[in-house]
């Protein structure tokens, strides 16, 4: 009965595939595709409940493998993979058919997948052939022996999640713990990533002399960053009065009565400006040199004026701020600032910039604001909006303390209108009437960030008793854990030997907290299992479990709420954890999740070691577009399948110029419907997949195609030999070919066949995109030719046919590749053999949810493997 | 009757010191010294900023005046900016056609940050440096010594992005402060430091001691696998331990004896020639007491002015960077040779020092051991290209010297860019054919025992 449905199953598939790929009749729309798709899954054929809890473990089923396997192997493969040919160094009649105990599982784990991927035999072998009803009897034998297999050995896992924190996780828990929302970690070395790219498995995460002190001097230095000692330090305060600034023009021109200066708006409109709203009066102003205000309090508000500074597109108001600034310390700008107009297509936005003059003919700028900061509050009701910039962490003048003038000593801030303003009668302007720069600016004296470490308490006076407080807190926050007085004991004895060196006991105790952050209780997660724990496998605990969730979701550190449940022993009631879930993935750190996450799996970094996607902001676009598509998806639990082709995209407008998608302005990201014509939809399109798998000149097939197997697929292809042959550019036969004819003139090669024949046509379909990821129909004047044909004969016609042939037959496979991956990086390990049963499991689970990406992070989390040491 | 008068002896180099030491000294790190076993690899960069003169073939300054020798391989001859270097003819090299290619068309004030390193730092906007030659050694070389290298300035600190007053530039691109005041750099060689860092390693040792502790405590509840892994945290933690344990032993070891007496410590720059001497006898010292390996040195800055400009007044003339500007004016190019003829005549005081002084460890003597290089990353006014480039020593590092290398294409007679005195001039297109100094770079590495085959993203060595 069930062999009877899976041929017609497969007979279904192939009926769909000749009518795509013969072009003759009307291909499916790629939605239906989806449809088509989602009932060929073997995932969903399955009517077995999915066990939740540990079966008796199966033994080898050899006999079956005697009576149906073995006869059809031996006529279909034997004479390629037997005694007389080895292709693939593959010799079938000498693997041992008990995947439980035998040497060969890994090599029958590939036989399945060029079974069910009907990569093998080749179709221009007909002599080979495999009947439908057979294939799908040996894909089912062996699935299920790999299943048993992977059973068998889930109590014998080869990785084991216990690691390091990575460095952005170290950021994150360090910012979380301590209260700074800047990055603290540069100065740690970057990464390693896997084959998979993912930089958080605990198999590469590496710890040596030198990362283990940079930890120490970090702790140290965001500790001195946190904490304060001493009266409130007088803050350096410049106040640029618009109003003032005007008052100071018209006073001028009173002295010297000419026509200077002042002017009725008659000039051109568009122009950086002290504007009088009222009276139309208007004066030219760029730049300005403030000097710190004595007895200035900042914060304050002053009544809105009518006098403004008018700040058209991509225009900067310079100030000189002298030599002024402190060098540590948060400096806050403050700008009170309008619209000139609300039309809602236009958008206008302040970012910081920071220079000096070092030398004539040298100089330096840098960006020091991390976002531009959108303008949106009316022009007659301006808002404030503030940057906070670190002076220690930016680039200064060196020269700011000598005592000779030169070389210059002062330094500039720049005010900078980002605007997609057109031009026209009323083009939108920033409008500024009162700016302020305050350093070191505290929210509050002593600041949240100490008095969070320098808990107030009765036992102040006390240091023994308020020391023990201090760690009592600091201690079990940074450790995920409840303390122990002997761990207490400890950290007092080191407080008992450093205090006679320091003045107080609040520098004393920074350096004994420095040390608590190089403990591997911080840099590391630590799967304890809690006593008692007999199940097999182990359980971890609450307190991990609370770890685990933070990692996963926040990269970082549980919070208070977390925490205590976990302490509580309530985080595993379903409700509880369900509860705790929705509320992670609701917060803001979340989107460090799908950032890093989708760094990681698609090679975003890739993006950054190519050289020709020159405008910043576009190489910014590309790069956020999967972030943003991966977590609209996440946060309205869409399909996964919507990765293959959507009929929406989310881009900003610097994107949506890119792709030709019209009426989208302002720079953040948002959903927007696209047509078939614009060619885009999904993650296969994004410009970034597209530049970065590029040559820096034109489109690279192979690393197109390699880039879709090993991310998309999760099927990567072997390493190239040693000695591959060049293709020989300076051969003019060569020179004269499109790429893709050079390409199969390559593939040709005997020596690059076997390999080729299995990635190119994947990167071929990718064609019509160019370098830049634009949409083509010519290269060199000669029509785009993106069809091509994967081994198993399948034809893809471009981007759409393979998008087609992804939907109605390749769902169960990427279904599979994402929960591989998104449960690799949620562990922080590698997945094996052993691990095989749960990720079918979760396939399983995910495809009956209908593959909801939200779905898929609940599953995980619920899954026996996320709940395992 | 020049050549007599420029013929300079030993003697007048000591004299010209002003300090009476000799061997008693020397004896004395001889003696008090660790017992050296393998004879010290050295490394010395000088930079110089402002470039050289090299006025056009037709002008009637080109014979007497240019920088580079006339001739070529072995057969050439100084002009007489650089004839004070005869006496060491055999222990020079001079090289032309190198520079950094990233800098060709960079104006020349940005270019003392990227002479070591060869970062594509440019003229303007965000700033990126990397780390340069001496630190790549100073990584190998530093651990064996007090001092992993003596970084020195005129100006001191580290002056501005692209207005650097180092040569120095670590790993991760940060520039090294420059020490410039004698008495501090001699405090750091041969005087004890304050408390404070014994204190601080103390400090740092009981922590490790804590960190030990728990984490064993920690490891007992992990499985076997994850113990191996706790162990490389429990390695690292060790060999930091080692570290500060060696960094103790130098705190705890004697410094070196050295008689401050004839040393003029409280030179200034505006004292140009006592204190170019004193601070060349530092390094000679440094290198001699093996308190350190490795040194730099900036003499001014880029586009300089104010005290530090003033150099030149050694050889009576006005500010270093206007003299550049000057070449055209009456006795121009003489000026501008003249303040170059007296850079190499300090440089080659010290080479001169170095030869005279045999290795404690029997190889030679001390020149024959160490590479020091002098050179600046503008030729012509304000021009990138075809860096002024002397090598002295190095001998048994295998530099075969008494040669002037001319490398690239196009440009055997120095004459690309020559006599320009505009701004055109640096911005003008790259015609002849230069050779990354990087490769100088690599092969200057190797020798000093570095195994590498690249920097600064150029890969190979020059063939010298």
């Amino acid at each position: 009965m069930k062999s009877a449905t899976i041929t017609a199953v497969l007979g279904l598939v192939s009926a769909c595939v000749l009518v795509a790929a013969d072009g003759q009749s009307e291909a499916i729309t790629l939605e239906a595709a989806k449809e088509q798709g989602r009932a060929n899954s073997r995932f969903l054929r399955d009517t077995k409940p999915v066990a939740n809890t540990t079966p008796a473990i199966p033994k080898a089923n050899v006999a079956e493998f005697r009576k149906s396997v073995w006869p059809v192997l031996n006529r279909s493969c034997v004479n390629c993979h037997g005694p007389k040919k080895t292709e693939g160094r593959l010799r079938i009649d000498q693997l041992d058919p008990d995947l439980l105990t035998g040497p060969d599982t890994e090599r029958w784990r590939e036989v399945v997948d060029a079974l069910s991927n009907s990569e093998m035999p080749p179709q221009d072998e007909p002599d080979y052939a495999i009947a439908d009803a057979d294939r799908g009897r040996m894909v089912d034998w062996l699935n299920g022996e790999l299943h048993a297999a992977s059973l068998a050995r889930r109590d014998s896992r080869e990785h084991s999640s216990f690691r390091r924190l990575t460095k952005y996780e170290y950021d994150y828990a360090l910012q979380d713990l301590l209260g700074l929302p800047y990055a603290l970690a540069n100065k740690l070395p970057p990464e390693t990533a896997t084959e998979d790219g993912f930089k958080n498995s605990s198999e590469l995460l590496q710890m040596s002399a030198l990362q283990f002190e940079t930890y120490r001097e970090i702790a140290l230095k965001a500790l001195g960053r946190a904490t304060v000692s001493g009266e409130r330090p007088q803050a350096v305060n410049y106040i640029l009065s618009i109003p003032e600034e005007m008052e100071k023009v018209e006073g001028k021109k009173a002295a010297e009565p000419s026509d200077q200066g002042k002017q009725k708006a008659r000039k051109p409109r568009n122009q950086q400006q002290l504007f009088n709203r009222e009276t139309g009066e208007s004066v030219p102003f760029t730049a300005g040199k403030l000097v710190p205000r004595t007895g200035a309090v900042a914060g304050q508000t002053p009544p809105v004026s009518p006098v403004v500074l008018v700040l058209p597109r991509s225009s900067e108001l310079k100030l000189d701020l002298d030599r002024f600034l402190p060098d540590e310390g948060t400096m806050r700008v403050r700008i009170r600032v309008g619209r000139s107009t609300m039309n809602p297509d236009e958008y206008a936005s302040l970012r910081l910039i920071f220079s000096a003059h070092t030398s004539n003919d040298a100089n330096f700028s840098q960006v020091i604001s991390e976002h531009p900061i959108p303008v949106t509050a009316p022009g007659d009701d301006p808002q404030f909006i503030h940057f906070d910039i670190q002076l220690g962490d930016i680039q200064r003048n060196p020269f700011r303390k000598l005592t000779t003038a030169f070389p210059r000593r002062d330094e500039f801030l720049h005010v900078h209108n980002i605007s997609n303003a057109a031009g026209g009668e009323e083009p939108l302007q920033v409008l500024i009437d009162h700016l302020e720069i305050s350093s070191p600016f505290y929210e509050q004296w002593p600041p949240r960030t100490h008095t969070d470490i320098f808990i107030e308490s009765a036992n102040r006076a006390d240091e023994q008793t308020y020391g023990r407080e201090v760690l009592n807190r600091f201690l079990k926050r940074a450790w995920r854990r409840p303390v122990t007085a002997q761990d207490i004991n400890r950290f007092m004895a080191l407080f008992a030997r450093y205090r006679p060196e320091f003045p107080t006991f609040e520098e004393a105790m920074v350096e004994v907290l420095a040390t608590a952050l190089a403990t591997p209780e911080f840099l590391y997660l630590t799967p304890v299992a809690p006593a008692g724990e007999t199940k097999s496998p182990a359980r971890i605990g609450d307190l991990e479990l609370a770890s685990r969730l933070a990692v996963f979701l926040w990269c970082s550190l549980p919070d208070d709420e977390l925490q205590e449940l976990a302490e509580r022993g309530k985080l595993r009631d379903p409700e509880v954890l369900a509860g705790q879930v929705q509320r992670m993935l609701a917060h803001p750190r979340s989107g460090r999740f799908s950032r890093n996450f989708v760094e990681q799996w698609l090679g975003l970094d890739g993006l950054n070691s190519v050289t020709h996607v020159k405008d910043a902001s576009l190489r910014e676009a590309m790069q956020e577009e999967p972030i943003a598509l991966f977590d609209e998806a996440l946060r309205n639990n869409r399909s996964i399948m919507d990765f293959i082709h959507s009929e929406h995209a989310m881009v900003n407008e610097r994107l949506a110029q890119h792709y030709g998608i019209p009426r989208v302005y302002g720079p953040h990201f948002r959903k927007v419907p696209i047509t078939p014509q614009m060619h885009r939809g999904g993650i296969l399109t994004g410009a970034a997949i597209l530049a970065m798998n590029s040559d820096g000149k034109d489109s690279h097939p192979l690393k197109r195609g390699v880039w879709m197997l090993k991310r998309i697929l999760h099927d990567p292809p072997p390493p190239p030999p040693p000695n591959v042959p060049e293709v020989d550019l300076t051969n003019p036969e060569i020179l004269k070919m499109t790429l893709k004819e050079r390409i199969t003139d390559h593939r040709n090669k005997a020596a690059c066949i076997s390999c080729h024949a299995k990635i190119d046509p994947w990167g071929i379909a990718f064609e019509n995109y160019d370098a830049m990821g634009v949409f083509r129909t010519s290269i060199k004047d000669r029509p785009v030719d993106a069809t091509s044909e994967l081994s198993n004969h399948q034809m893809l016609a471009g981007m759409d046919g393979l998008k087609r042939y992804l939907l109605t037959d390749r769902q169960d496979q990427f279904a599979r590749a994402m929960v591989h991956k998104l449960t690799a990086y949620a562990l922080g390990r590698p997945l094996s053999l052993g691990d095989r049963a749960e990720v079918d499991s979760l396939t399983a689970q995910l495809r009956r949810r209908d593959d909801g990406l939200g779905d898929l992070v609940r599953l995980i989390i619920g899954s026996t493997l996320f709940n395992s040491r | 009757m020049n050549n007599k008068s420029l013929l300079l002896s030993r003697r007048t180099f000591l004299r010209g010191t002003g300090l009476a030491l000799a061997l008693p000294w020397f004896e004395t790190f001889a003696k008090g010294g660790r017992g050296l076993t393998e004879t010290p690899r050295r490394f010395l960069s000088v930079y110089h900023p402002d470039g050289v003169g090299l006025p056009l073939r037709s002008d009637p300054a080109w014979r007497d005046w240019s920088w580079f020798p006339r001739g070529g391989g072995k057969d050439f001859e100084f002009t007489k900016v650089l004839d004070v270097l005869e006496p060491l003819r055999n222990d020079v090299t001079i090289y032309s056609g190198l520079s950094h290619p990233a800098a060709r068309q960079v104006h020349g004030h940005s270019n003392a940050d990227q002479y070591l390193t060869g970062a594509p730092i440019g003229g303007e906007g965000p700033y990126r440096n990397t780390i340069s030659l001496d630190q790549v050694y100073a990584e190998q070389a530093g651990n064996l010594t007090r001092h992993s290298s003596l970084v020195m300035s005129t100006n001191g600190g580290v002056g501005g992005p692209r207005g650097a007053q180092t040569q120095s530039f670590n790993r991760e691109g940060r520039p090294i402060p420059a020490m410039n005041k004698p008495k501090e750099i001699f405090d750091l060689l041969f005087v004890a430091g304050s408390k404070d860092a014994a204190a601080r390693l103390a400090r740092s040792k009981s922590a490790l001691d804590l960190l030990m502790d728990s984490t064993r405590s920690l490891g007992r509840q992990l499985s076997r696998r994850d113990q191996e892994t706790l162990k490389q945290y429990l390695d690292a933690v060790r060999d930091t331990e080692l570290k500060l344990t060696k960094a103790q032993g130098w705190i705890d070891a004697p410094f070196p004896k050295v008689d401050a007496r004839n040393l003029h410590l409280d030179a200034e720059p505006k004292e140009a020639r006592l204190y170019f001497q004193t601070m060349y006898e530092l390094i000679y010292l440094a290198f001699l007491s093996d308190s350190t390996r490795v040194a730099t040195f900036q003499l001014g800055r880029e586009n300089g002015e104010g005290p530090h400009d003033l150099l030149s007044m050694a050889v009576g003339l006005g500010a270093a960077h206007g003299l550049t500007h000057e070449v055209k004016k009456p006795g121009g190019w003489e000026n501008l040779g003249t303040y170059n003829r007296y850079q190499a005549e300090e440089f080659g005081r010290f080479a001169q020092r170095l030869k005279d002084t045999p290795e404690p460890t029997g190889m030679g003597n001390m020149l024959d051991n160490t590479l020091a290089m002098h050179g600046s990353a503008s030729s012509s006014f304000h021009l990138s290209r075809n860096y002024p480039i002397i090598s002295a020593g190095g001998r048994n590092l295998g530099f075969a010297n008494g040669r002037y290398l001319k490398f690239g294409k196009g440009n055997e007679d120095n004459q690309a860019g020559a006599g320009i005195d505009s701004d055109a001039g640096w911005q003008g297109k790259v015609e002849v054919e230069e050779l990354p100094l990087a490769k100088l770079f690599v092969t200057i590495l190797q020798r000093l025992g570095v195994e590498t085959d690249s920097f600064g993203g150029s890969t190979g060595a020059l063939t010298v």
